[in-house]
C-alpha cells in the first residue's frame, strides 16, 4: 500500500497503477458475473458522485445505502466516499420484517446515528418516505440511485470541484459508519476515519500477508463490519479483485462459494463459525465433483466463537477438494476497533488447548489432566500490529496468566466514541481501553476467546440481544408480561447458537399452549428473528435477579440442567 | 397443490402442529422457516422422497408451489 491519507486516494493509486486489474466479481448464480477493474470502477464512482452533489450530498452527510446485492452499489459507496459525506450499509429488510418493524427500527437508528440521506430501491419508498414528513427527523431526502443516469448528468466542472475538496479531507476525518451489534434501531454507530481504516488495513493485511496475487472470495453482508472491512476494504485498498456474492444466495445454495472459489481461483475467504458447518454437513458429495480449493491460501473464521468440531468437520470433507488443512485461521474483533485484534498465523495450525472445563467456569486456566471434565478451546490468535490486550477482573484490573477474565483491548484504529451515545461509550471505554464484555484468557502467547459477559445471543455471526426478543414476547397475549427470558442455546449441529424463550403462562391444556407457542413464534418473525425453541412455565416459576428481574443465567441452566414436569417445552 | 405428505415434511421439520400452507405460501410467511432452517427443510423433504436436489433448482424455488412441483419432477408425478 502506499502512503495515501484517505481512502479516495489509496483507490485512485490502485486505479492507475493497476487499471485494468479486476477490482470486484459481482457474482450472481446462474449468470455470468459483472466485472468492474479498478479504472472502471473509479471512473463510475466519479460519476455517481457528481449526481451525489447535485441533489444536495455535503461533506459529513450519513448516507445510509439499502440496496440488494446489485452491481452499481460498489461504484455508488466509492462515490459517496469521493464527496467526502459518510456512507453506512443497513441491511435490505427481510420479507418477513414488519413494514412497522422496519420503519421504527429507521427511525431509531436516524435518530441514533444521525442519518441524513436515505439511498434504496424504489420498492421501498412506501416505508420510507413517511419518516421524512416526519417532524423532527433527521433524513433529508431519499434517492434511488440505481435510476440515475449518471452518464447523462456528469458534470465537469461539479467533478473538478469535488476532486479539489476531496484533496482538502484530512486523515483524522471521518470515512463512514458503521453499526455494532444489535437489533436495527438499536444498533451502536461506529464512525471511522480515513486515518483508522487505512491503519487497519495495512495492519490486518500484513497479519493476514494479503498479496498482490490474493483474491477474496465473500458473501458476507457489507453491513456486517467482517464483510465491509475484511471482505470490502482490504481487497479494494489493497489493489486486489474481491468476488462478491449475494448474501441470500449463499444460505440458500452455499456450493456458490465454492464455485466461486474454484471458476476464480480465490486465495481468501472469510466465514462466521456456522458456515464451516453448512459447508461440511449440507452439501451433496455428488456436487462436488468440480469442486477444487487448492487456491485457497487463507481461511478467517471471526464473528461467533471458533468451534474445534466445526473446523474438523470442515477439514475432514474439504481435504479431498484441495483443502490444505493449515489455510484454516482465527480472528478476535469488533466494530469499534475497525474490525479485528487479534488472528492466528497463517499457513500453521491453530493452536488448541484441552482444559479443565470445571476449573475453567471457576476462572482458572488449568490444562486437562485424567479426571477432568475437558473442553478443547480454540485460539483466536496473537495480537496484530497497532493492537493491544487485557485480561481483566471485575474491577478492570489486569489478572495475571492463568486466569480468566473480561477481554479489554485498544487499536490505532479505536472508534472515537459511538455517534451521538456519550452514556454508552462511557460504559464500555475507560483510559483508552475497549472493555469488550467477552470473556477470555491467553496460554502461550495467544488468546483463547470463551464466553460472554453479556447475554448477547450470536446467532450465524448476528448479534441479537436477548431484551429485543422478550420485548416483542412480552406483547403475546396468554404470556405474562414482564415474565420472559430469552437466551442463545448451542445448537451443535449448525455450529451456532439458537434463540430460546422461556414464558410465564396461565394456560394449561395442551391446545392453549401450543397457541402461545405459535404466538410466540410469530412475534419474533415480527422482528426477523426465528425462535427456535419455547419453554412454557407456571406462574412464578422464573428465578429473579437481585435487582427483581427473571434472570437469564439461573433460568437457562434451570432449564437445560433440570427435568422439570412444570416445564413444557417445543 | 400441496400434497399431505409434503405438508407434514416442511411441519414436522419445524416442529409446527398445523400452519395454513399453500401453493402460494412463502417461506417468510412460515413460523421458524428463517434462512437456517431452509436448507433442513430441504434435505428433510429429499430424505422423505429419497430424491436429491441440485443447488440451483432450490435457489429457484419461490414458493411452497414451487417445491412440490420440483419433488413431482423428481418422482416421476
Amino acid at each position: 500500500m502506499q502512503n495515501s491519507t484517505t481512502l479516495w486516494q489509496q483507490w485512485q493509486f490502485n486505479a492507475k497503477r493497476t487499471p485494468n486489474k479486476e477490482a470486484i466479481v459481482h457474482w450472481k448464480a446462474g449468470e455470468g458475473p459483472f466485472r468492474w477493474t479498478f479504472r472502471n470502477l473509479i471512473e463510475t464512482a466519479k460519476k455517481f458522485s457528481v449526481k451525489l452533489k447535485k441533489v444536495g450530498i455535503r461533506k459529513g452527510d450519513v448516507c445510509a445505502i439499502i440496496i440488494r446485492h446489485n452491481p452499481n452499489f460498489y461504484p455508488l459507496y466509492l462515490g459517496i466516499s469521493r464527496t467526502a459525506a459518510l456512507p453506512a450499509v443497513l441491511a435490505y429488510p427481510n420479507p418477513r420484517l414488519h413494514p412497522d418493524k422496519f420503519r421504527q427500527g429507521l427511525e431509531g437508528m436516524s435518530q441514533r446515528s444521525g442519518l441524513d440521506y436515505i439511498l434504496t430501491e424504489r420498492d421501498l419508498e412506501p416505508i420510507i418516505r413517511p419518516l421524512i414528513e416526519k417532524p423532527g427527523s433527521t433524513i433529508k431526502a431519499v434517492y434511488f440511485p440505481l435510476e440515475w443516469d449518471i452518464e447523462k448528468e456528469f458534470d465537469e466542472k461539479i467533478d473538478a470541484e469535488i476532486e479539489s475538496e476531496q484533496k482538502k479531507i484530512k486523515p483524522e476525518e471521518p470515512v463512514l459508519l458503521q453499526h455494532s451489534s444489535g437489533t436495527t434501531g438499536l444498533q451502536k454507530p461506529v464512525v471511522l476515519s480515513h486515518k483508522a481504516v487505512l491503519q487497519h488495513v495495512e495492519n490486518l493485511g500484513s497479519a493476514l500477508k494479503v498479496s498482490e496475487s490474493d483474491k477474496v472470495a465473500t458473501w458476507l453482508p457489507l453491513y456486517h463490519d467482517m464483510g465491509l472491512i475484511g471482505a470490502y476494504h482490504i481487497p479494494l485498498a489493497y489493489g486486489i479483485p474481491s468476488i462478491q456474492i449475494d448474501p441470500f444466495e449463499w444460505v440458500l445454495a452455499p456450493i456458490i462459494l465454492l464455485e466461486a472459489i474454484t471458476k476464480e481461483k480465490a486465495t481468501m475467504t472469510f466465514l462466521p463459525n456456522f458456515a464451516y458447518n453448512i459447508l461440511a454437513e449440507k452439501i451433496h458429495d455428488d456436487e462436488l465433483a468440480n469442486i477444487s480449493l487448492e487456491s485457497l491460501r487463507i481461511l478467517v473464521n471471526a464473528s461467533e466463537p471458533i468451534r474445534h468440531d466445526s473446523h474438523a468437520k470442515f477439514i475432514a470433507k474439504y481435504k479431498n477438494y484441495g483443502l490444505n488443512p493449515t489455510a484454516l485461521t482465527g480472528m478476535y474483533g469488533m466494530a469499534e476497533m475497525t474490525l479485528a485484534v487479534i488472528q492466528t498465523e497463517p499457513g500453521k495450525p491453530i493452536k488448541e488447548v484441552v482444559v479443565d472445563r470445571n476449573e475453567l467456569s471457576r476462572g482458572i486456566v488449568k490444562l486437562a489432566d485424567n479426571n477432568s471434565v475437558k473442553r478443547v478451546c480454540v485460539s483466536s490468535g496473537k495480537l496484530i500490529p497497532g493492537c493491544d490486550i487485557c485480561i481483566v477482573d471485575e474491577n478492570r484490573k489486569s489478572l495475571p496468566f492463568g486466569f480468566v477474565g473480561e477481554v479489554a483491548v485498544k487499536s490505532v484504529s479505536m472508534f472515537d466514541g459511538y455517534r451521538n451515545y456519550p452514556e454508552k461509550t462511557a460504559e464500555v471505554v475507560e483510559n483508552g481501553w475497549y472493555f469488550s464484555g467477552d470473556y477470555g484468557f491467553e496460554y502461550e502467547g495467544e488468546y483463547f476467546i470463551i464466553g460472554r459477559k453479556k447475554d448477547i445471543i450470536i446467532v450465524a455471526g448476528k448479534n441479537i440481544y436477548p431484551e429485543d426478543i422478550e420485548d416483542a414476547v412480552n406483547q403475546v397475549n396468554g404470556v405474562i408480561p414482564g415474565r420472559v427470558i430469552a437466551f442463545g442455546e448451542e445448537d451443535e449441529s449448525l455450529g451456532t447458537e439458537q434463540v430460546s424463550v422461556v414464558a410465564e403462562t396461565k394456560a394449561e391444556t395442551e391446545e392453549e399452549k401450543k397457541q402461545v407457542r405459535l404466538d410466540v413464534l410469530k412475534a419474533g418473525m415480527a422482528i426477523d428473528i426465528n425462535i427456535h425453541k419455547v419453554y412454557l412455565v407456571p406462574p412464578r416459576w422464573l428465578i429473579k435477579s437481585s435487582a427483581g428481574k427473571p434472570s437469564r443465567k439461573a433460568n437457562k441452566e434451570r432449564l437445560i440442567e433440570n427435568k422439570d414436569p412444570q416445564v413444557w417445552s417445543r | 397443490m400441496i400434497s399431505p405428505e409434503l405438508k407434514k415434511v416442511i411441519l414436522k421439520e419445524l416442529n409446527l402442529d398445523d400452519f395454513d400452507i399453500k401453493d402460494e405460501t412463502t417461506a417468510p410467511e412460515v413460523p421458524g422457516w428463517d434462512s437456517l432452517n431452509h436448507i433442513n427443510i430441504i434435505l428433510a423433504v429429499e430424505e422423505f422422497y429419497k430424491v436429491k436436489f441440485k443447488s440451483y433448482e432450490v435457489l429457484r424455488l419461490k414458493n411452497v408451489g414451487d417445491l412440490q412441483k420440483l419433488v413431482d419432477s423428481k418422482t416421476g408425478k
